[in-house]
């Protein structure tokens, strides 16, 4: 399957970079070039396209996970030590 | 591709558009966003709601990152109970030179780290001492064409989730043991990035900082780290990809 580049001379990218660049590439941490050149094998390449959206899915569902939660007991001893630390005369603003 | 931070580097350079996210920060000088000089305004006054709320937004994205340093859940436990008592102790001083989170979690990192190597002299604990070498291949090779006139392409290409979007696998509890497996397998030095980027959802420029690395470094591991989260849900989903 050929696949276009934005410069014609330049040899086309191939998946296996495409895939390495894809953190870089979806946090536009990537300058123009590069991301003309991916975004044009990836309209091209059902694998790569696959890919890169596995890839933000992860990221997505990252960021909402459920994630450990602090137990009562120690929260509340958490509060105590907040309050106590609070009340101490010299730290009062 | 051998030597990939190498390559990487030389050929991505920052995108001079990067979005504005979060809010502005007040002064090149302040670490603090507006949102954060109120919050200290109402630590400082003792406010126990603000301090609840403070705990609520860090806890756990601080217990996963601990759990990279240390051997167990119970020693990450007590390593971020510490973190927090040091905040509560330490609020008077702090100077907003760095936001609220990057010293939080600079304190964190410094006590697990300590009781890390504390933690090794007397357990045979060795994740701490995983560190992903960087010649390790991100994907694996083995997806690709090796030689010929597709090298470098998919031989085995992944196939679209199509519609497990983030919801789908929220819903399913597999899925989501399966990313939490992954998370927990990761080397301390992919999960840290991965935590604090994806989990905690910190911009790219404060986790640097954070965790004292350069940019490029960060996407590097930031990409690695999501790899691995991403081939368990592929296994998952469709069993281990097939490579002959």
């Amino acid at each position: 399957m050929a696949l276009n580049s934005a410069d014609p001379s330049a040899p086309d990218i191939t998946c296996r970079e495409v895939a390495e660049w894809t953190s870089a590439y979806l946090d536009a941490h990537q300058d123009d070039a590069h991301k003309v050149r991916m975004a044009l094998h990836l309209a091209a390449c059902a694998g790569c396209e696959a890919y890169v959206n596995q890839i933000a899915s992860v990221r997505d569902t990252l960021g909402r996970l459920p994630g450990p939660i602090l137990d009562p007991a120690r929260r509340d001893r958490l509060r105590q030590q907040f309050s106590v630390q609070r009340s101490k005369p010299w730290s009062t603003p | 591709m051998n030597a990939d931070t190498t390559t990487f580097t030389g050929t991505l350079s920052r995108s001079t558009s990067l979005p504005l996210v979060g809010q502005a920060r007040l002064s090149k000088t302040c670490g603090l966003t507006e949102a954060d000089d109120l919050l200290l305004v109402k630590l400082k006054k003792g406010d126990e709601g603000a301090f609840d709320q403070l705990v609520d937004r860090h806890h756990g994205a601080l217990i996963r990152m601990a759990l990279g340093y240390v051997a167990d859940r119970e020693v990450a436990e007590e390593v971020v109970q510490d973190t927090w008592m040091a905040v509560v102790e330490g609020l008077n001083r702090f100077e907003g030179r760095s936001s609220l989170r990057t010293w939080i979690f600079g304190i964190m990192i410094h006590k697990a780290k300590d009781r890390g190597v504390r933690e090794k002299r007397h357990t045979t604990f060795s994740a701490f001492e995983s560190y992903d070498d960087d010649n390790d291949e991100t994907i694996d090779p083995s997806r690709f064409q090796q030689s010929g006139e597709w090298a470098g392409h998919w031989a085995f290409p992944p196939q679209p989730w199509d519609d497990r979007t983030p919801e789908k696998l929220l819903a399913s509890q597999q899925a989501v043991d399966a990313m939490n497996q992954a998370i927990e397998a990761l080397p301390a030095n992919l999960k840290e990035v991965l935590i604090l980027r994806d989990v905690e959802g910190v911009e790219a420029k404060e986790a640097c900082e954070i965790l004292k690395i350069t940019e490029s470094n960060l996407y590097v591991r930031l990409h690695r780290a999501r790899e691995r989260v991403r081939r368990a849900v592929e296994n998952y989903l469709q069993g281990p990809a097939l490579t002959v």
